[in-house]
């Protein structure tokens, strides 16, 4: 339970706004810094719920399915350039990115990890590596401003760290694809 | 895979080990070995010759000819010392050692260790010519837009890829290894020779791309090459070259010194965990050499300090680690009272005593280290003979002097001789000439590098100007500090050829020290080398992105190439 409040601590130190306002001031550190640590945030307070509601979960996330895609929609939606303007500009918008990415993304993330199978996951993996290619493509090649809030060479920036973690993502996955399970078993 | 078939290569590969550690090296691997350290050390000697000469001019007491000038003898002497010593000597001791610990190198392996070896040898040829026509004195850091022969960059990435070829030749060796010993951890020996590779690999991709730029550049097949792009991609790798020196150096005294002074090595989770730590976080930690670089913004160097500072972590764990060994091993031999085990230590013994002054000296050069990461104290002695002190005392000192010590039992123990009681005494008394010239030496320039003399300046007065004429009685004692080096050189040169060639026959051991008893059983993610090759790519991913975007689409116009000697 040390974890739930770590996570819960690591949620309340991201709300703050100087925190906040430092890390929305850049776009790369918004998408690929604030809104990671926010799914973390969740991922490390699953326990809690999953200690206090068993059954919903086991009722609703049987099999880790529900919850992967409900993770994936709720990433897809934060990847959209038009949310991050949204978030800047609406407060509530800004206060549904603060609930949404850790309890409907971290939560089920780790609710759903382990009890999806292992083909399972190599799906959200690369469902994931070609997103991150793709956005990473969008953000580089758009020739105009995607964002209100932020400056071209902002957009660029994110393009090629969207790049760079989709490269990273495919070793990963090569990598995978050439060990020998039996030797090392190592899980995805 | 069946049980039967691991079990068959369980036992053809433990078989295939113990012969090898029973006999001792194979003659191949040896001569491998052999050709590596007689090429490092023939560069220290060259190197360290032009490091006399360069003390003497700088010091004011010899004025070296136009056709062999200041600049040239410094770019000869970084190259031959930073590079040639360092990445030959390296590579010679990780091979010795993934053959003893891995049972032998395969034939591919070995082969490729030689392709690489003659691939290095002529890039140094191809590097050296245009340096002695003095066409290339750009100094061993190159920075653009000061323009070399276009045969000095063509011989310096030759040296990349013949690194290479060794890289991927100890991956391919341990991938084998594992294949046949499964379920088994990689040795700790071979485990810090992956960390190595890994760096030495993933660190030199960025200096690769800069060489075959400014290769077009300096042909004039491109007209302009963006400068302070060049120096952020020259800074990932030698920042890099640094902790893989470090890296190596930490492998003896974590596995060779415990064995020799008779103790157990530190936990052997713990020694992993600090290989992987310095793994992940240390190409990013590469700003801190351009604190003072314009177009670098007050946000990159908050990151640099974040990183640059986390390397010190894991190298805080190593001191811990290095101190706690060795105060379990002086108490079990009889040591008592607070320091009592410290007298306990071999301090006769050249194999312990060159590393362990080689970690006395990181204490103050650690510290030095992390004084130039912070951007107010670095602006102070940036461009001064602080510097140059300060690498001399970590490189020269806390590295060096750990080779020099891993030298008196590894040449040898590649050349089936013993280390003979007199020659120990030579190399106690190289250990201590060779300190007292560092002490001299980089003593000398940091104290006076604090008084605003300039690096990478040769011999000048400023027109008698007070303050420069100030300089002076310190720069003497520069000179005295190289004088003495110079014979600490030419008595390990000796020392190594000796031992190479003459020593009386016999069997010596390649010391590894067990590991602590009772021994907690070390978790298998460490072994995951590929996951940590993907959180370094991604840690190299934050620290380079933000930055070399801006440096690329904001950069200003070109530098057309300049001579500027």
């Amino acid at each position: 339970m040390k974890q739930s409040k770590y996570g819960l601590a690591l949620l309340l130190f991201m709300a703050i706004p100087p925190m906040a306002s430092v890390l929305e001031s850049i776009m790369i550190m918004h998408m690929h810094m604030q809104m990671p640590l926010l799914v973390i945030s969740g991922f490390l307070m699953a326990p809690f719920f999953q200690s206090k509601l068993p059954k919903f979960f086991a009722k609703w996330n049987e099999d880790g399915i529900p919850g992967i895609l409900l993770f994936t929609l709720v990433m897809v939606y934060w990847m959209i350039p038009k949310t991050m303007d949204d978030a800047l500009t609406t407060t509530s918008v800004e206060l549904f990115k603060f609930i949404s990415l850790p309890f409907l993304a971290g939560v089920p993330l780790r609710d759903s990890w382990n009890k999806i199978g292992s083909g399972s996951k190599k799906i959200v993996f690369i469902v994931f590596t070609a997103l991150f290619y793709v956005m990473g493509f969008l953000y580089i090649k758009a020739p105009i401003q995607l964002c209100n809030n932020y400056l071209l060479i902002d957009q660029i920036t994110l393009g090629w760290g969207y790049m760079t973690m989709a490269i990273c993502f495919s070793i990963y996955l090569i990598y995978l694809a050439f060990i020998d399970k039996q030797e090392s078993p190592i899980q995805l | 895979m069946n049980s039967t078939a691991i079990k068959e290569k369980k036992i053809k590969g433990s078989l295939k080990e113990k012969s090898q550690k029973l006999m001792g090296i194979g003659p191949e691997d040896a001569k491998l070995t052999k050709s590596y350290m007689a090429v490092a050390f023939i560069a220290l000697l060259i190197g360290g010759a032009l490091g006399l000469l360069q003390g003497l001019e700088r010091a004011g007491l010899l004025q070296l000819p136009h056709w062999f000038n200041y600049y040239q003898v410094l770019t000869a002497h970084g190259v031959l010392l930073v590079l040639v010593l360092t990445a030959f000597f390296t590579i010679g001791y990780f091979y010795a050692g993934l053959s003893h610990t891995l049972g032998g190198l395969l034939p591919q392996v070995r082969k490729m260790a030689w392709i690489g070896f003659w691939m290095k040898v002529v890039g140094l040829v191809f590097a050296v010519v245009p340096i002695i026509q003095n066409k290339a004195s750009v100094l061993y850091t190159f920075y653009p837009p000061m323009a070399a022969s276009p045969y000095f960059y063509i011989g310096l990435a030759l040296i990349v890829i013949g690194v290479w070829m060794c890289a991927f030749g100890a991956f391919i060796n341990i991938a084998k290894w594992r294949k046949q010993n499964p379920g088994k951890h990689i040795p700790i020996f071979a485990f810090f020779a992956t960390g190595v590779f890994v760096l030495l690999f993933f660190g030199s991709i960025g200096v690769t791309i800069e060489v075959l730029t400014l290769i077009a550049w300096s042909f004039g097949w491109k007209a302009t090459v963006n400068v302070l792009l060049s120096r952020t991609l020259f800074w990932s790798f030698g920042h890099t070259l640094v902790n893989i020196w470090y890296m190596t150096a930490i492998s003896a005294w974590y596995v060779i010194v415990p064995k020799i002074i008779g103790g157990r090595r530190f936990s052997d989770t713990l020694t992993r965990v600090v290989i992987i730590l310095l793994v992940i976080s240390n190409i990013p930690g590469g700003f801190h050499h351009q604190i003072v670089d314009p177009g670098m913004s007050q946000t990159l160097k908050f990151l640099h300090l974040f990183m640059s500072l986390s390397i010190g972590f894991p190298s805080l764990m190593t001191a811990f680690a290095c101190v706690y060994v060795f105060e379990k091993t002086g108490r079990k031999l009889g040591g008592k009272g607070l320091f009592g085990w410290l007298k306990k230590l071999p301090w006769g013994d050249v194999r312990f005593l060159a590393p362990m002054i080689a970690m006395i000296a990181f204490i103050p050069a650690g510290a030095g280290g992390i004084a130039q990461t912070s951007n107010q104290l670095n602006q102070v002695v940036h461009n001064t003979l602080w510097v140059v002190g300060h690498f001399h005392l970590t490189v020269g000192t806390s590295v060096i002097l750990t080779f020099f010590g891993i030298s008196y039992w590894l040449i040898p123990y590649i050349s089936k001789r013993v280390l003979t009681p007199r020659m120990n005494k030579v190399g106690i008394v190289q250990t201590i000439i060779w300190t007292l010239g560092m002490l001299f030496m980089s003593g000398a320039m940091h104290w006076v590098g604090l008084l605003g003399s300039p690096r990478r300046t040769s011999y000048t007065t400023y027109g008698n100007n007070a303050t420069a004429l100030g300089w002076d009685p310190y720069l003497i004692f520069l000179a005295v500090g190289g004088t003495l080096l110079i014979i600490g050189v030419l008595i390990q040169v000796f020392a190594v050829f000796h031992m190479m060639f003459f020593a009386p026959k016999g069997e010596t051991e390649f010391p590894i020290a067990e590991a602590e008893e009772p021994e907690e059983k070390t978790p298998m993610w460490t072994d995951r080398w590929g996951l940590w090759i993907v959180i370094m790519l991604i840690v190299v991913s934050m620290g380079y992105v933000v930055p070399v975007v801006d440096l690329i689409v904001n950069a200003p116009p070109g530098s057309p190439p300049f001579i500027t000697w």
